[in-house]
């Protein structure tokens, strides 16, 4: 698998000088490689074996580490599904980036890109683990930054770059703890050897985690970077961006909490319940405000992370009192969520994908009418925004359902202050799924009903065969896991409890191909049986209209408006759908409005044009980046004073260090 | 390293150190060239005498390549750069000799006192040529700091990783062969780009005192 990935991405880079050749070579050896990883790690999960590789370095305390538990397994197989849906997407999608920039250098960091991540999630020596981190975060840097003469690429590019490395130093941070308090850093002995640890070792260690893995997951207030990074990239790389890497900040925040650190503390889960509630909520009120496609759907990545962290929390809450049964099903929901927002947010990015291929344009008050001119990508675009949005028979509707039974028994379970808690989270979600489904009806309305409101729209076209046939798949498999959840749910259980700390615990729910029961019959589905009742309601609606309107004759003419011609411009506009929920949550999103009139004549009575322009204040930048940023400006302007110019001086710097260490080591010894 | 004889180790380690001592005497370019030689000429010749204890056919290439790096390409670059530009002398330092002197002393004194000791636990067999080598590590670093002249500088950076290459040796941290032709590899490549980058510095400045080159700082 890792030679398929190597053969992709240097034979992507020799043949750069023809464009379909290294289309075709690096697309093709990346779905051989994906599709090796999906056999293998399909094969890990069902069977429950461990396959072990260990190469060891003449470097101390690195070894290559390789380890395919349950929990690698289960994020192997997700990013091996859709990087090879994505790879059969590319194949026919960056034809139009052909003669404009290096298909071979997106070939090889697309292949690199991969490896790294399913490396990243099968690595079990800290170092090495932090080796592939580095190379999937830079990876991805340089796809952000592939259209490199668009300023904004640039800009996002930098901006991801910077968050990465902070993140990276967190996890450093977390990393070098742990090996103080073991002498190790392979995750078994780490593992074995620090129970012992003190609580405010413990803490310090999932604070470091925290923030670090919270950086790349996207949770608020570290998600800046995610709005602008993911939109730069090729649609194929925003959808793995999206749907795969941020679930890598996920995966090891489970490792290290559910696996490597034993004993969860309360305010764990406490924290990340909030944390999770808040970026669900503030995610999906941000993408409302949203009038770029792209960046639309990359704030929805923030409001699925936070609810995904919902599910993680009040397992480690429940973790914490010693109640694995729930907190297995906790981790269950998560994980459940994960696997379904990696399929439908990937879907979502490669339909955005072609809506912006075919009209040029990522702002979607350009959009409209669309249906009739794409109609598949409209119908796999529909299917992707009814999954997030909750909608039954499909899969996000599953796992959100499965969050909220978990974040019921938290309300059932505990005290007062911790029940608040839970009941807020419950609130949270409920509004998050409530927004997500009016933000979606404004994506897909806008964009794909009505008129077309633009010329680029009005000349756009259906996308090529194989990124449909990749949407296709995405599609069914959104269907998929939704009506086969109770099987899904089954081995997703297992992986749970496969966890160190929740080894043993038996499963709160009775999970069968026809329902699934929680808490011996606390709450029950039954997702083939919803499917069937949407499918008999959506044919009887059919017939009886067709019965009822069999006799009646068809008129087609102009549509009446008032005497006068019907325009795009009398259409709704996103802005004008979102504007009533931003104005409900202005005390959070401090929204502000510019409005400009056009008048006829000097006389300011007959106005011609106008305009209103919303835009969000950008609390984030004011209230915590901008004050790092000049803490930051003024602690290096400090520095600069020892920065004299004058290499006598800087050799100096190094002879009295060297003094220094010597005399710290004469102390020490 | 441990079970050659004693004297002749000390021998070519109070080389090295005498070498990094008589470059801060030196005022002559040329001389400090060959003193840096003859200081190279002394490690090469440990390296060899450590060949005896582990010979390899890739340990013979790294010595053949120490030595033609450190004793003729090296030395080599530095007389085409004085005879170049006419660098006859390099007299410029910010102590006077006395005051060097007492520095080199307090230097010399520092690795012979128990501050010391933390690292002369690494001594293989006696802990006299360590404090020799760490020593000059010191001495040459004091010759980079203390010179204004350019080429001066240079030459106390090779003989501190001379100084290094020593200590190593008598701490028996040897390295692999191939990390060593890495390292030669490496000072071949810096000797090449340092006397290239001074020659350019030479023709826009007319010096290579770094006092002087006011515009290049930032």
């Amino acid at each position: 698998m890792l030679a398929m990935f190597a053969a992709g991405a240097f034979g992507a880079l020799l043949l750069q000088q023809n464009d379909r050749a290294a289309n075709l070579w690096g697309n093709c050896l990346a779905i051989a490689g994906s599709g090796t990883g999906l056999i293998f790690s399909g094969a890990a999960l069902l069977r429950g074996t461990i396959p072990v590789f260990v190469i060891d370095s003449s470097f101390p305390l690195l070894s290559l580490s390789l380890r395919f538990d349950q929990l690698s397994a289960f994020f192997m197989m997700i990013i091996s599904l859709v990087a090879l849906l994505c790879s059969v997407y590319a194949l026919g999608s960056v034809r139009h980036y052909y003669g404009k920039y290096s298909i071979g250098v997106l070939g090889f960091f697309y292949n690199v890109f991969i490896v790294s991540m399913m490396l990243v999630v099968t690595a079990h020596n800290a170092l090495f683990f932090l080796i592939v981190w580095e190379v999937m975060s830079l990876a991805s840097y340089f796809l952000v930054i592939y259209e490199r003469r668009e300023t904004a690429s640039i800009r996002a590019g930098s901006l991801y770059f910077i968050m990465m490395h902070a993140g990276t130093a967190f996890i450093i941070f977390a990393f070098l703890l742990m090996y103080r308090l073991t002498g190790s850093v392979e995750f078994e002995a780490i593992r074995g050897g620090i129970g012992a640890a003190s609580p405010l070792m413990k803490n310090a260690i999932f604070i470091s985690a925290l923030i670090g893995f919270g950086v790349k997951a996207g949770i608020i207030p570290l998600h800046v970077w995610l709005p602008s990074a993911h939109p730069a990239a090729p649609s194929h790389i925003s959808a793995l961006m999206s749907g795969v890497m941020i679930k890598t900040g996920i995966y090891m925040m489970i490792r290290i909490y559910f696996d490597i650190l034993s004993g969860a503390y309360l305010w764990w889960g406490l924290a990340l319940l909030v944390i999770g509630a808040m970026s669900s909520l503030l995610g999906v009120l941000y993408a409302l405000s949203e009038h770029d496609l792209k960046r639309l759907l990359a704030y929805h990545s923030i409001e699925n992370i936070g609810i995904i962290l919902l599910g993680l929390g009040s397992a480690l809450v429940f973790s914490s009192f010693g109640l694995n049964t729930l907190a297995a099903l906790g981790l269950a929901a998560a994980l459940f969520h994960t696997m379904n927002h990696a399929t439908f947010k990937a879907l979502l990015f490669l339909g955005a994908g072609a809506v912006i291929a075919g009209t040029h344009t990522r702002n979607i008050e350009k959009y409209g009418g669309l249906i009739r001119l794409m109609p598949q990508t409209a119908f796999f675009f529909l299917v992707g925004s009814m999954a997030i949005s909750a909608l039954p028979p499909l899969n996000g509707f599953f796992s959100e359902w499965l969050t909220f039974q978990a974040l019921f028994q938290g309300v059932l379970a505990f005290d007062v202050v911790t029940k608040i808690i839970f009941i807020l989270s419950i609130g949270s979600l409920a509004f998050t799924g409530g927004l997500a489904a009016a933000c979606f009806v404004k994506a897909f309305g806008i964009t794909f009903l009505a008129r077309p409101r633009s010329e680029q729209a009005a000349q756009a076209s259906e996308t090529a065969m194989l990124p449909r046939l990749a949407m296709a798949g995405l599609a069914l498999l959104i269907v998929g896991l939704g009506v086969f959840s109770g099987m899904v749910l089954r081995t997703l259980a297992t992986v749970a409890g496969s966890m160190a700390n929740l080894q043993g615990a038996e499963t709160a729910d009775v999970a069968q191909f026809k329902s699934v029961s929680i808490q011996n019959g606390f709450a029950v589905t039954s997702m083939p049986a919803i499917f069937i009742g949407v499918i008999a309601a959506a044919v009887a609606v059919t017939v009886a209209v067709s019965l009822l309107t069999r006799k009646r004759k068809t008129a087609t003419g102009p549509t009446w408006n008032c005497g006068s011609d019907l325009t795009p411009r009398m259409e709704i506009t996103a802005t004008g759908f979102s504007r009533s929920l931003i104005t409900i949550a202005r005390g959070v999103l401090r929204p502000s409005s510019e409005t400009e009139i056009e008048y006829h004549d000097a006389s300011s009575y007959f106005p011609r044009v106008g305009t209103v322009t919303t835009s969000l204040h950008d609390i984030y930048q004011t209230f915590i980046y901008k004050p790092l940023r000049d803490l930051t400006t003024i602690i290096a302007g400090q520095f600069t004073k020892v920065q004299s110019g004058n290499i006598n001086a800087y050799i100096l710097y190094i002879f009295l260090t060297l003094i220094g260490l010597l005399f710290f080591l004469d102390l020490q010894s | 390293m441990a079970h050659l004889n004693q004297q002749t180790l000390l021998v070519f380690a109070t080389i090295i150190f005498a070498s990094a001592v008589f470059l801060h005497l030196t005022r002559k370019n040329t001389s400090a060239v060959r003193l840096y030689m003859v200081q190279s000429s002394a490690i090469a010749a440990l390296l060899i005498l450590s060949s005896f204890d582990r010979f390899s056919p890739l340990l013979i290439v790294a010595i053949v390549a120490t030595v033609a790096v450190k004793i003729f390409i090296a030395p080599y670059f530095f007389y085409g750069l004085i005879r170049r530009h006419q660098l006859k002398f390099s007299v410029n330092t910010y102590l006077n000799t006395p005051v060097s002197l007492m520095v080199i002393a307090a230097l010399l004194v520092l690795t012979r006192s128990d501050f010391f000791s933390a690292l002369a636990v690494l001594a293989t067999s006696g802990d006299k040529m360590l404090r020799l080598a760490f020593a000059t590590v010191l001495i040459s670093l004091f010759l980079a700091i203390n010179r204004k002249g350019a080429l001066s500088q240079m030459i106390g950076i090779l003989s501190l990783e001379n100084g290094i290459v020593a200590f190593a040796l008598f701490a028996g941290l040897e390295q692999s062969p191939g990390l060593q032709l890495g390292i030669t590899f490496n000072i071949l490549i810096w000797v090449i780009i340092a006397t290239v980058f001074a020659s350019m510095i030479f023709r826009k400045f007319g010096s290579l005192d770094v006092t002087a080159m006011k515009k290049l700082k930032g």
